[in-house]
């Protein structure tokens, strides 16, 4: 479960990234998060992970504490949330075996760390999160030479390899094209329903919110402003999160 | 997790690439450190007296710094040392003129986008020999037939040694440059020299500064190797000092030469981030220098 | 129809720009520093003319190479080649660890950062030379002199080149890496290193180049190698010989220039 009770971000240079926000999400729950770019999604998402330090309220992560938590202990927490950007943030120059095993990192010594001396059970858990999203065959390509849709996968077969209670994903579909980026959120979707992993989406497009979206959470200026059932989420209430009338752009191209 | 509930049908998994290569690199590698420990006939018994021995001189060495730099002997060794980076910084500046002035012709000869490929290959070859060869080759062999020991032959070889880089990076500044510019200037019917003066040269000015600063910083460190040979500067000062192993001067040669070097390349290397970036306040500044050079 | 009468002229001309105040007061710097500097060092090109006569006997010298000389140089280049392997293999292998410690990329701590960078300027600011006096000091004239002096010259610019690289990197895989709580050692070894192991490799090959180049320095101040059957040629006025050197060292540096292009190639 993840709980926030009130809780405020504030950056260094002054800007508000979170403004007093409460929210309550069970486990196993599918929640997608709208809002123009600069609302708050990203913010949310990163005071979750504890990337993006809290500096009013509590924010409880399975049972732990995450404001004011010590570096320590926030790396533990991290190493049970998965996280999935929207550049994919792979390392281009290494194997999708190297990248999926950045996830499991936590729990591997120094010394095999520096020689790549992987252990045969962290190869098979790395094998089986490439194996739920379908790329297994890819294990020992570099990952420069995937594609933007079988990069994004090796990112969740990453995070997947932690062994997450929580799953993060950062407009993960943003640079994808649209039946592409069907594909990578109907993996999420499957995971969320197979394991039961707590999943959070930040997205811009609203069909792909309704269509996915368990509960739809919609931000701007920092501050929960719509908290609903997909279905509840119609064109008014989309307007009114982003603070305009609806364009072309907030749809998937080819899809609405 | 548990693959075992695993919904997408199972494709086969690929076998794990060999790692001969890397073993047989890393093997060629560790033979080639071990046998060139033997080959380069270094005395490695001695190599613990870095440690018994250094102690010893650096003690010397930081002691002759603390004392009071205006009773004697250490007066004289604190002037000779200022004395003698002064005139190493002036060998470096004068070298790397000299090299700049030099490096300007060479460089649009060397440009393919620019020169004849006879005229181009040419220059290089000359380009690459002088790289080649470290400036104290044209101190040794050039210079001091004619020039005698002294720091005016020590700026002339850093002005040789710079024409080698200067040039070469000169002439690829030039063939990157946008051609753009140069094919309008070319349609509107201007002459080659206008051509290469204000679409070339315009290019490539803060760049060329940039690398000009930059060889300066190099030069200063250079100096210092000319002083080996009797070429000058704070180099010969410090030869003398070593030969008579007087490690509290050696101490007040190395702070001096250490701070001045620090202070110079600090100083340097803003001046160049400010011509390549132009950046917030200078911009306009730089604009007026690209159109005044 | 001309441009001048194109249009009525609406808004007014704008003037010329005076030239900076700050360009003149730099260009007069300059020119003030060139002035004093050339003052310092009795700048002159006179004996160009005056005393030509005297150089050219030495330079006629240089232009006939004693190539049967170069049959007894084959011990010193192997000992010149031998000493630029192994600084160069532990002066990058140091400066490895030393520009992850000098990028705040991959050191979260400031003051080690700060302190790394200090030490490193410091490095860096000693030329060549002044280390091989040092370790002659120290271990006596030699080869192991050469090699230490290079090791730690080595040391200071593979780490200033390197900490660039890393500055520079993708911060993404970072960012993944840090999300998935990763320690500071993992993040640099799989979320780092990757990227900027061609650069690091290329550089690598650089400083050993560096330092088959720096080997006339090194012998000269008693570092071993070429440069110290250079010097003692010279010192015996044996100008034929020296030539022949010299030009042998201009084939060598060019061979391992295209060797190491060669490996570069393959590398990135």
């Amino acid at each position: 479960m993840i709980e926030l009770k009130g809780v405020t971000v504030r950056y260094p240079n002054g800007v508000v990234g979170l403004d007093d926000v409460s929210l309550t999400i069970p486990d196993g729950q599918f929640v997608v998060v709208v809002g123009l770019s600069g609302a708050g999604k990203s913010t949310l998402i990163r005071t979750i992970n504890g990337l993006v330090p809290v500096t009013e309220g509590s924010l409880v992560v399975d049972g732990v504490e995450i404001a004011g938590a010590s570096d320590k202990r926030l790396r533990e927490v991290r190493s049970s949330i998965g996280m999935i950007f929207q550049s994919f943030n792979l390392v281009k120059r290494t194997s999708v075996m190297n990248n999926v095993m950045v996830g499991q990192m936590h729990d591997i010594p120094m010394w095999r760390s520096l020689f790549g001396a992987w252990t045969a059970e962290e190869k098979e858990t790395a094998y089986r999160s490439l194996e739920r999203v379908g790329i297994v065959e890819k294990a020992w390509t570099r990952a420069s030479q995937l594609s933007g849709g079988q990069q994004q996968r090796v990112a969740i077969a990453r995070a997947l390899a932690q062994d997450p209670k929580v799953m993060l994903a950062d407009e993960p579909v943003a640079s994808l094209d649209p039946p592409t980026a069907q594909m990578v959120m109907k993996d999420l979707q499957r995971i969320n329903r197979d394991l039961g992993i707590t999943t959070l989406v930040n997205l811009h497009f609203l069909d792909l919110a309704r269509q996915f979206g368990d509960r739809v959470v919609g931000m701007r200026a920092g501050k929960v402003v719509f908290d609903g059932t997909g279905a509840e989420a119609d064109d008014a209430v989309f307007e009114d999160i982003y603070g305009r009338s609806l364009t072309a752009d907030d749809v998937l191209p080819g899809q609405a | 997790m548990s693959a075992q509930t695993a919904t997408t049908p199972a494709t086969v998994r690929p076998p794990e690439p060999g790692k001969t290569r890397a073993t047989v690199g890393a093997i060629v590698l560790v033979v080639l450190v071990i046998g060139s420990g033997f080959l380069s006939n270094a005395d490695w018994k001695e190599l613990p007296s870095i440690f018994t021995e250094g102690w010893k001189y650096l003690y010397l060495m930081v002691k002759g710094l603390v004392q009071n730099p205006f009773a004697e002997p250490y007066s004289e060794y604190w002037s000779q040392a200022l004395g003698g980076m002064l005139e190493s910084i002036s060998m470096a500046w004068i070298g790397t003129l000299i090299g700049a002035a030099l490096s300007v012709p060479m460089g649009f000869l060397a440009a393919r986008n620019v020169s004849h490929p006879v005229v181009v290959q040419a220059t290089r070859v000359v380009l690459n020999f002088i790289r080649t060869l470290p400036e104290l080759i044209f101190a040794i062999i050039l210079l001091l037939p004619i020039f005698g020991f002294g720091a005016n032959a020590g700026a002339l070889a850093l002005g040789i040694g710079a024409v080698g880089t200067l040039g070469k990076l000169t002439a690829e500044a030039l063939e990157g440059i946008d051609p753009g510019p140069v094919e309008a200037a070319r349609a509107a019917g201007a002459p080659r020299s206008a051509i290469l003066r204000w679409t070339y040269w315009s290019q490539v000015l803060p760049e060329v500064l940039a690398f000009w600063l930059y060889r300066f910083e190099i030069n200063i460190r250079a100096s210092a190797i000319l002083g080996v040979i009797g070429a000058g500067g704070i180099g010969s000062v410090l030869s003398q000092a070593f030969r008579y192993r007087e490690w509290d001067f050696i101490g007040i040669l190395l702070f001096v030469i250490i701070a001045v070097t620090v202070i110079v390349d600090s100083i340097s290397g803003a001046v160049r981030h400010r011509i390549i970036a132009g950046g917030g306040a200078d911009v306009k500044d730089a604009d007026a220098e690209r159109v005044v050079m | 129809m001309t441009v001048a009468s194109a249009s009525p002229a609406v808004t007014a001309r704008p003037r010329r720009p005076a030239p900076s105040r700050f360009l003149i007061v730099r260009l007069v710097v300059a020119a003030l520093i060139t002035v004093w500097a050339g003052w310092e060092i009795q700048f002159t090109l006179a004996p160009l003319f005056t005393d030509f006569a005297n150089g050219w006997v030495v330079v006629e010298q240089f232009l006939r190479p004693n190539w049967s000389f170069l049959g007894s140089t084959w011990t010193a280049w192997l000992e010149t080649v031998s000493i630029a392997i192994i600084a160069s293999f532990f002066g990058v292998a140091v400066g490895l660890v030393l520009a992850y410690m000098a990028s705040t990329v991959t050191n979260r701590s400031t003051r080690i950062y700060r302190a790394t960078k200090w030490f490193l300027s410091v490095l860096r600011s000693l030329p060549d030379v002044a280390y091989v006096l040092i370790f002659v000091a120290l271990v006596g004239v030699g080869s192991l002199a050469g090699i230490l002096a290079l090791f730690i010259f080595n040391i200071g610019i593979a780490a200033k080149l390197t900490a660039e690289t890393i500055d520079a990197v993708d911060a993404g895989p970072l960012e993944a890496a840090d999300a998935s709580g990763a320690g500071t050692f993992a993040r640099a070894r799989w979320a780092v290193q990757p990227q900027i192991l061609p650069n690091f490799l290329s550089y690598a090959l650089y400083i050993f180049e560096l330092n088959i180049r720096a080997s006339v320095v090194i012998g000269y101040a008693g570092g071993g190698g070429i440069g110290q059957l250079i010097q003692v040629q010279f010192a015996r006025f044996n100008y034929e010989n020296v030539s022949a050197v010299v030009i042998s060292m201009f084939v060598v540096v060019l061979l391992i220039d295209q060797l190491s292009q060669y490996l570069r190639r393959r590398l990135v």
